[in-house]
């Protein structure tokens, strides 16, 4: 096993002979989440394996497919992981911490997509609710505002018809 | 004979099960599984081969864990 130049021993090493690089991270500070995604953006020019050798640690090895650069490529592509690492866990929580706006913006979205809504969906709406607040007793419904005045010339004309 | 280790809680089991499948054609594998980890046993006609089977079926498993999401 030889170490990393700037990178501390106990955080990534390099096993030569197996042309693979090793690097153990701490569980708290890198969800699993930014572990798949840092991974994942690997696969295609090297083998990725992770594992959890402890509850708190993460380990990724990384074995580049070819290895024509020795020890130096070995050492390029665990700073370019590190790096991936330090982007996907920030990118994860920028997700977690906007997932409410996320989510309300999605139902707006699909609600609108979905159409109006049927004589059912009416039907079962619950209309009891205060549609908002109404401190100074001003607002009027619809049928007070606008039902038929009764006019008391037309309403004795009628009474005298009756008699 | 090379032995893979996959962490229950890294990698699915029914990923792990699709990479098996998908390379069995070219080595033998054999499965166990203990309270943490999927193991797997690949035997093929040199170390050379068994580790490039090792390596694909490790990166293949990983593939379908990230896209079906964590275990």
């Amino acid at each position: 096993m030889t170490m990393i130049e700037g990178i501390p021993e106990d955080l990534a090493h390099v096993d030569l002979d197996e042309k693979r690089a090793i690097l153990d991270l701490d569980a708290s500070l890198y969800p699993v989440e930014a572990l798949y995604g840092a991974a994942y953006v690997f696969i295609d020019r090297c083998y990725v394996f992770l594992d959890r050798p402890a509850p708190q640690k993460l380990r990724i090895v990384v074995t580049p497919k070819s290895l024509e650069g020795g020890e130096a490529q070995l050492r390029q592509v665990v700073g370019e992981l590190a790096n991936e690492l330090v982007s996907a866990a920030w990118r994860h929580q920028i997700t977690q911490e906007n997932r409410a706006r996320i989510e309300a913006v999605t139902m707006q979205a699909i609600s609108g997509a979905m159409g109006p809504p049927s004589l059912d969906d009416l039907e079962d709406f619950d209309f009891t609710d205060e549609a908002f607040e109404d401190p100074l007793g001003i607002a009027m419904s619809w049928e007070e505002k606008y039902a038929k005045k009764s006019d008391p010339a037309e309403e004795t004309a009628a009474k005298g018809e009756e008699e | 004979m090379r032995e893979l280790r996959f962490h229950r809680e890294l990698y699915r089991g029914e990923c792990v099960d699709s990479a098996i499948q998908v390379y069995a054609a070219y080595a033998e594998i054999t499965t166990e599984e203990d309270e943490t980890h999927w193991i797997v046993r690949i035997a093929a006609s040199s170390p050379a081969r068994e580790r490039r089977i090792g390596d694909e079926m490790a990166n293949y498993a990983l593939g379908l864990t990230v896209r079906e999401g964590k275990p």
